[in-house]
């Protein structure tokens, strides 16, 4: 395998690791009003500074250990595409400058408001922050199903590689149609990761709600699976691998649905990670050797795309050291916090 | 406005903004590492108790920071893409690596780590606990490392060769090496400690003005913080000088406008004129001479305060002496000040380049529409000076409210406190009873 396939693989493994991870952020901040406070922890606290914390929420909870770590596979993401991919990045960036620019709007937003919520005096802060929340979640989940949408799809490039993206590229059905998938699909993600870590009560309504989530994500896919079908859709390089990416997809979104709804809480949380993790398999290896298409078959391939030789070599070397370091400090940090939450659990966002 | 305009403002307000909170954060972390080592290792359960609690307030305060140079960090990653991406195109094979090396080697680690220290409490063994702190510190510093080999790029290029119009990359080694990035890092690093010292030596102070009960953790607190700040800012002047002779050898025009030297600047402006086509090659020069005031007066000023505070420390004068403690409170927002002039004589001073003597900034502007840009500017300064006012609202009322209001490391009551709930119990008591 050459370096630059590698490279390739390493990128969509970021991106994967950021959908995976950043979709049970972003769906448990869409579900957090939902899935309501925990009960039983607002009488019989100490006096104190802990009195003033009866706005625990189960949904928060559930992701806060490993908030700070998931964010960073974004993070992590941008700096290989620019690293290793500078001619993909450049035009990507500025091609998608409207969705890019919203994708981090909510980001900040959300971020913050997620770990300052805690901070808040009184309750009305705290509705302002919990509003900011769902934002932060919901406005990133729909954006990136947009940019799905679009890189299925195919973006109109001009001669010299550059694009833009206006409204009308984004309001065609199949671009709206992933954009509401993605949309419902992290949400549902969200509710079988909060299923996975709260007790009793809070995980059968996560349940409840993941179910229904499922099938309506599954629909708005159907809609989106249609459109290509009838030559409105995505326009895919490789079909055959395209048909089995798909297909798998479907199975995950089935078997999670089936899990959920049996009470098999771990098996329906690794068929929603499978869920939101292979739409980039799709685009990457439905698409392959393109990584930004004009429509099926032309446009930037990944030769074009990559850096020097020179450099890449260069960012091997310290590839391999520290990738296997990150995926074991990752490891490590979900290790540690494993297990449901609960009151020995210090909580702090 | 035109597209540049805009694009230039976007980039500077957001990297300003973010650039005050990084500041504090890199100043903040090695206190907060130093404060729980000494917690950890201390044997008098009395003394253990209180040093506890200052690295938990301590730590709070750093982490509210923390939250909001993260977020604006992240969108620091996008920024060259969306706005510069004629950056990419001529420069990619070179700057992308440094850019791409932080956020895995050192952005990454950070965050994580950072992350298991805040919910760590409690439940991780003492020394483990410990080293994910410093782990913390030295990620932030490799992580300040990288942004300024790639910035020492765009100031001093090195290491490459331009072949068909694009950079590449030829000698790691000295980009690597790169006197323009490591004498600035020095520099930084230390003015990074000054503002940590000087917020620590302040909020300590100003509890004291206050009549604090907690006498033993501020006191503690107010000497680490004036050693920090003292050191720190005898150094950060001397660094500071330090880059001069880089500066002049390296960018002739930054180094004639800071020396006002007029015949100097016309003389430069026509031979970069001749070398490079017509066009203005003088950056903004009273701009850049009052930030240099500024940032000179400022650091030699902190540095005295920290002296003569660190003298008073002796038979607690400083704490008696009402208007000594008053001095120190108000001495917090100024390494601050004295920062932002840094970095509008380094990067206003680099103008019009954005890399030296190869890529103007116009040049490498995106193909993106100006109402775009007005749109995206006006959100993102909003929501950033929106974050700067709630971070520092936060902290000064962290800050105000003191030690017994911090949420860090509180963990909730435990089973036999409180009465079982119906939703929240469960498996959780099943859990190893932490190590601490």
């Amino acid at each position: 395998m050459s370096l630059e396939t590698l490279w390739l693989a390493l990128l969509g493994l970021l991106l994967a690791g950021y959908f995976v991870l950043g979709g049970y952020d972003y769906g448990a901040q869409m579900l957090h009003p939902f899935l309501g406070h925990r009960e039983g922890h607002i009488e019989g606290r100490r006096p104190g500074p802990q009195a003033e914390r009866a706005d625990r929420n189960a949904a928060l909870d559930a992701m806060a250990p490993f908030f700070l770590g998931n964010e960073v596979w974004l993070v992590a993401f941008t700096g290989v595409l620019f690293g290793a991919f500078p001619h993909l990045e450049g035009s990507l960036l500025s091609g998608l400058y409207p969705l890019i620019v919203a994708i981090l709007v909510g980001l900040v937003l959300g971020n913050a408001a997620i770990q300052l919520r805690g901070r808040a005096q009184g309750v009305r802060a705290r509705r302002y922050w919990d509003a900011l929340i769902v934002f932060g979640g919901a406005l990133p989940a729909v954006c990136w199903g947009l940019v799905l949408g679009l890189l299925l799809h195919g973006v109109p490039r001009r001669p010299d590689g550059s694009f833009h993206i206006g409204l009308g590229g984004v309001l065609t059905p199949f671009v709206m149609a992933c954009g509401v998938t993605t949309l419902l699909l992290f949400a549902a993600h969200g509710a079988a990761f909060v299923a996975l870590r709260s007790g009793p009560d809070v995980a059968l309504k996560a349940r409840q709600l993941g179910a229904l989530l499922l099938r309506a994500a599954a629909a708005a896919a159907g809609l989106a699976l249609l459109l290509t079908l009838f030559g409105a859709g995505a326009s895919m390089t490789n079909r055959a691998a395209s048909a089995v990416v798909v297909a798998l997809f479907a199975a995950a979104l089935a078997g999670a649905w089936w899990s959920l709804a049996r009470g098999h809480r771990v098996r329906a949380f690794v068929a929603t990670c499978c869920a939101t993790a292979l739409p980039v398999l799709l685009v990457g290896a439905g698409h392959h050797p393109y990584v930004l298409i004009s429509s099926a078959g032309t446009g930037l391939t990944v030769d074009h795309a990559v850096t020097d030789h020179a450099t890449l070599k260069i960012l091997s070397a310290f590839g391999v050291l520290v990738v296997p370091m990150i995926l074991a400090y990752q490891a490590w940090s979900w290790w540690a916090f494993r297990g449901p939450t609960g009151r020995r659990h210090p909580s702090y966002f | 406005m035109s597209a540049a305009d805009l694009a230039r403002l976007q980039f500077a307000a957001t990297t300003g903004i973010h650039w005050l909170f990084v500041i504090l954060t890199m100043g903040l972390v090695p206190l907060v590492a130093i404060m729980h080592t000494r917690a950890a290792y201390t044997r008098d359960p009395a003394k253990r108790a209180v040093r506890e609690r200052m690295t938990r307030f301590w730590g709070q305060l750093y982490v509210i920071n923390y939250a909001v140079g993260i977020v604006t960090g992240l969108v620091m990653e996008f920024q060259f893409g969306l706005s510069w991406s004629g950056l990419s195109k001529f420069a990619g094979n070179v700057f992308g690596a440094p850019l791409a090396l932080e956020t895995l080697i050192a952005f990454f680690a950070e965050s994580t780590f950072l992350g298991m220290w805040i919910f760590g409490w409690g439940r991780m063994r003492r020394g483990v606990h410990v080293t994910l702190i410093w782990l913390v510190a030295l990620t932030a510093y490799a992580s300040g490392y990288w942004i300024l080999i790639a910035n020492g790029f765009m100031q001093h290029p090195v290491g490459y060769e331009v072949r068909d119009g694009a950079a590449y990359l030829t000698d790691f080694g000295a980009l690597l090496t790169n006197s323009s990035a490591l004498v600035a890092l020095g520099h930084i690093a230390l003015a990074a400690l000054t503002t940590g010292g000087v917020f620590v030596a302040g909020v300590s102070a100003w509890h004291f003005l206050k009549g604090t009960q907690e006498t033993e953790l501020f006191r503690g607190s107010l000497r680490l913080g004036l050693w920090v700040s003292m050191l720190a800012s005898f150094f950060v002047v001397v660094v500071g000088e330090m880059q001069r002779p880089v500066i002049e050898r390296t960018q002739p025009m930054k180094d004639a406008v800071l020396e006002n030297s007029g015949s100097d600047v016309a003389e430069l402006q026509a031979r970069l004129v001749k070398e490079y086509g017509p066009g203005d090659y003088v950056p903004w020069q009273d701009t850049m001479r009052i930030s240099m005031d500024v940032m000179t007066i400022i650091g030699n000023t902190v540095s005295t305060i920290t002296i003569i505070a660190l003298v008073l420390l002796w038979k607690d004068r400083l704490i008696r002496w009402r208007w000594a403690s008053w001095l120190l409170v108000a001495t917090v927002p100024f390494p601050f000040i004295a920062s932002a002039g840094g970095w509008v004589v380094r990067e206003v001073g680099r103008q019009p380049w954005l890399v030296y003597g190869e890529l103007t900034v116009e040049d490498a502007l995106s193909r993106v529409s100006t109402a775009s840009l007005a749109v995206s500017c006006t959100v993102f300064i909003a929501v950033f000076v929106a974050l700067a006012v709630t971070n520092w609202t936060l902290i000064s009322r962290f800050a105000r409210r003191g030690p017994d209001a911090t949420q860090l490391g509180a963990t909730e009551p435990l089973p036999d406190d409180a009465p079982e709930g119906p939703g929240g119990g469960g498996a959780d008591e099943q859990l190893p009873v932490p190590a601490l």
